[in-house]
């Protein structure tokens, strides 16, 4: 179905997309046999899942109905969702912003040069951003006046069937609510808010939301503390091996405060960070250390993990989890929390839930970057030899961070300070590209979802980094660096060299950015990271 | 006697529903956040490159600085030259401009003619020989409403075949779209063979000044179909997606750049706590097992 229209969604075909012209890479990616192929979906997954929208599964509890009942009965329950969210009481945290979305768009496509998920595959009719827009128009139309003649004319023409619902299940989950679009229109409108939307409607009203999130994600985090299922007591073992790699990397002794009453600062990370990347929360400890500031974290209940994934798919599970995270700082009485390197933690925690609490629970919330902008640039409270970074290094912005905060210029302050081969990715700020894993999809690792991040959703971050490095990126003994300053983009980046073996063959790393501030410390004889320990000789 | 009624109860019904629009969005409940950077109201040196005030340590301990001057340069920008359009889509962006132009020219021809009325009733006549206020008048009046006719008649049409030519566009325009744009252009259209009839627009201010004195508007077959058109689509805008006007305002003063933070002691925070006490006015909630575990329980 090259020509398909929004209408054509519940249409009976083995697949309304498939995707053929994939956005060409460039050198050295711009060869044949550099990336591997897209895997076919099995048929056990077509008979159990939604594979007829484009052949990837990525809404893994997105269950195919057997029977007639069931059927109409997801189709009946999307209904009473979608009506919901026109509804005061049942979408009060959104309904503004909805409605018009919903109501205004021109259809004047201004949005698709934007979206670097259409233009990656090589402008795929169903991930226009409009595209997935109509589509709930037409649905509401067509189910709150009929069929009528009068009806089509106004759009209500689409076939309201499980098919239809089902595709536009997994569609909500090929937007990484980036909102770059949004950027772009005339009217102000936004597709990714449309697109959360529908999430909403499956998650909130029919509790289907990918496992990742849902289940072994904002459920977890509610039951244990961390969606990574780290309780309190592995919490506290995880900083006692940290502190014991300090020792042994650094040969200094740091011990790292844990629930310090009264501290000026909540430090929080992105638990994923303690197993997947610890070098991460080991920079932060000596930074804090070094500069002496009066720093914990907190082993609390939820308060040693700041993600919330309620932002990328349900509002009720958004609350709770930021409600028990203020909870956590207020109960160890610091002044302020401050949040590392994870950009969706920084929105939900400043932006999204900044509407929760007042007085004295609603604690202060801050960026580490600016902090760190403080030490490094304005109070230069470090000697550092910016030398030691001498490689090239390049930016990615985080949509949260950037795009929806607004914190651009400390963390370009800071690696300007400390990375003498630092350049920009085009374009940078607050007009990146999202690195593909925005929204979820960086731990969406379900079926051949994989596929469609690394090879559709992150390729336009892939090509802004071969392109950021084009001077030196066939140069293998040239190592070359991705500063992410967040946990979820890092995951989406780490994908990608693995995929394209671009660490393997032309020595493309990525990290954060204390990584570099630490690495670039005089008082320090060893590299930081790992991948420059081999080359001492820098030193 | 029914063209003048007619005419009024246009005037009322595109004033009246616009607002009745505006203030269905402005009652709607307090939303979460939701801004997108660049946001113009931004400090000085800042808004530029899209910075905010969460660029600054212990911002919530330092006074907020707002630009309105930023903010409303920017929502005039947006608003007299659809500069999103601009520069993302130039090539469109001169079609729609042009009937944009247009319909801002009209509203300025019609101010005009209003004034033109009024100086008529007052006993001067507004002609091209006139001096004074009276020849301004005409002059104003005979250049916004030529150009704007024009202009809003060839926008309309071409946005209508653009809309019709281009695969893309069409795929996504329901027909009602299509009679939207056409709707403008008869409009226009008529407008124009009315105009090539009296280039000075006269017969306009007849019609104002039988408006202002309550009397009866003489019109032949042309003009009658005119006035009839231009009342109808008056009546119709707002309640139509063309009332876009309206939600443009909603979507960047409310949704994007709208980022008060809720600060301990701030008038937010007032705002924020009385919202703690809003009662549903439905029994309707989410049914999702995780939030309502007794309808999910049910249903079993
Ligand atoms: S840019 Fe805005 S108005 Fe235009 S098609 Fe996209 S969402 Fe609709
Ligand atoms: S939010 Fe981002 S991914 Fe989603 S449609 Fe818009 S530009 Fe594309």
């Amino acid at each position: 179905m090259s020509k398909i229209r929004p209408q054509d969604m519940g249409k009976p075909v083995e697949q309304v997309c498939q995707i053929e012209n994939l956005m060409p890479l460039p050198a050295p990616y711009d060869k044949p046999g550099m990336e591997p192929d897209f895997k076919a979906p099995k048929d056990s997954w077509k008979e159990n899942y939604c594979a007829t929208l484009d052949g990837f599964v990525g809404n893994d509890t997105l269950t195919r109905p057997k029977t007639k009942e069931e059927q109409d009965e997801m189709v009946k329950k999307f209904l009473s969702g979608l009506e919901k969210l026109f509804n005061a009481d049942t979408n009060r945290g959104m309904l503004q912003p909805f409605m018009l979305s919903f109501e205004y768009c021109a259809k004047c496509n201004t949005c698709a040069d934007a979206c670097h998920v259409f233009k990656s595959s090589g402008e795929a009719e169903i991930y226009r951003p409009i595209f997935r827009s109509e589509v709930l128009r037409k649905i509401y139309q067509k189910h709150k006046k009929g069929g009528s003649l009068v009806n089509r004319f106004l759009g209500g023409d689409i076939d309201i069937n499980y098919e239809t619902v089902m595709r536009l299940g997994e569609l909500a989950y090929r937007c990484n609510l980036c909102r770059r679009c949004a950027q772009t229109c005339p009217l102000g409108l936004d597709n990714g808010l449309l697109a959360r939307e529908i999430r909403k409607i499956f998650s909130m009203e029919m509790g289907i939301a990918p496992k990742p999130l849902h289940e072994s994600g904002t459920m977890k985090q509610l039951a244990t503390g961390s969606s990574t299922g780290i309780t309190k007591d592995a919490f506290l073992d995880l900083i006692e091996f940290m502190e014991d790699d300090l020792y042994e990397l650094t040969g200094k002794k740091y011990k790292v405060p844990v629930d310090k009453k009264g501290a000026d600062i909540l430090l929080v990370h992105n638990a994923g960070e303690y197993m997947a990347w610890p070098e991460n929360p080991a920079a932060f400890t000596i930074i804090m250390e070094e500069a002496g500031l009066n720093w914990t974290l907190s082993s609390d209940m939820i308060g040693y993990d700041n993600v919330n994934y309620g932002l990328f798919y349900d509002d009720v599970q958004g609350k709770k989890i930021g409600a028990a995270q203020l909870k956590a700082a207020k109960d160890l009485g610091v002044r302020r929390i401050i949040q590392a390197e994870c950009g969706h933690a920084h929105k939900a925690s400043m932006v999204s839930q900044d509407r929760i609490a007042v007085g004295a629970d609603n604690i202060p919330r801050e960026s580490c970057l600016p902090l760190l902008e403080e030490l490094v640039v304005k109070k230069k409270v470090f000697k550092l030899d910016p030398s030691r970074n001498n490689f090239p290094v390049t930016l990615h912005d985080p949509c949260n961070i950037v795009r929806m905060m607004g914190i651009v210029q400390p963390q370009r302050n800071v690696l300007k300070a400390i990375a003498p081969q630092f350049r920009e990715m085009t374009p940078h700020g607050v007009n990146n590209y999202c690195c593909g894993g925005g929204s979820g999809f960086a731990i969406m690792n379900s079926f051949n979802f994989t596929d469609f991040r690394n090879k559709v959703s992150s390729r336009m971050k892939f090509k802004q980094i071969l392109n950021a490095f084009q001077d030196t990126i066939e140069d293998e003994n040239t190592p070359k660096y991705v500063c992410a300053p967040c946990s979820n983009c890092k995951g989406a980046i780490r994908d990608i060299l693995e995929f394209y073996q671009a660490t393997a063959k032309f020595n493309v790393h990525y990290g954060g950015l204390v990584e570099l501030i630490v690495n670039a410390m005089v008082q320090f004889d060893k590299p930081f990271m790992e991948f420059l320990r081999d080359d001492e000789d820098m030193f | 006697m029914f063209l003048t009624l007619f005419t009024y109860l246009s005037i009322i019904a595109f004033f009246g529903l616009s607002l009745y629009k505006a203030a269905q969005f402005a009652k709607m409940p307090m939303h979460g956040r939701w801004e997108l950077y660049p946001v113009p109201k931004e400090a000085d040196d800042k808004r530029h490159y899209g910075g905010s005030f969460y660029e600054d340590v212990e911002y919530w301990n330092k006074p907020r600085q707002v630009s309105h001057v930023g903010e409303i340069v920017d929502m005039l920008k947006e608003m007299l030259f659809i500069k999103n359009l601009f520069v993302n889509q130039r090539r469109q962006w001169w079609i729609c401009y042009a009937m944009h132009l247009g319909i801002y020219l009209l509203f300025l021809w019609a101010a005009m003619l209003f004034v033109g009325g009024i100086i008529e009733v007052s006993g001067t006549a507004v002609t091209a020989t006139a001096g004074g206020i009276a020849g301004f008048v005409y002059y104003i009046t005979l250049l916004s409403g030529a150009a704007g006719g024009i202009l809003l008649a060839v926008g309309a049409i071409g946005m209508f075949f653009k809309r019709i030519f281009d695969e893309t566009l069409n795929k996504y325009t329901n027909p009602n779209e299509f009679f939207n744009l056409f709707f403008l252009f008869a409009v226009a259209a008529t407008g124009l063979v009315v105009w090539s009839g009296d280039i000075g627009f006269n017969y306009g201010r007849e019609i104002m000044v039988s408006l202002l004195t309550f009397s009866p508007i003489q019109a032949d077959f042309a003009l009658t179909v005119h006035i009839l058109l231009l009342g109808a689509v008056m009546i119709y805008i707002p309640q139509s997606k063309m009332s876009h006007y309206v939600g443009k305002y909603f979507s960047f003063h409310k949704v994007l750049w709208e980022n008060t933070p809720n600060l301990r002691g701030s008038e937010m925070e007032k705002i924020v706590k009385e919202s703690f006490n809003y009662q549903p006015k439905t029994k309707t909630s989410w049914s999702a097992p995780h939030i309502n575990p007794g309808a999910a329980q049910s249903e079993k």
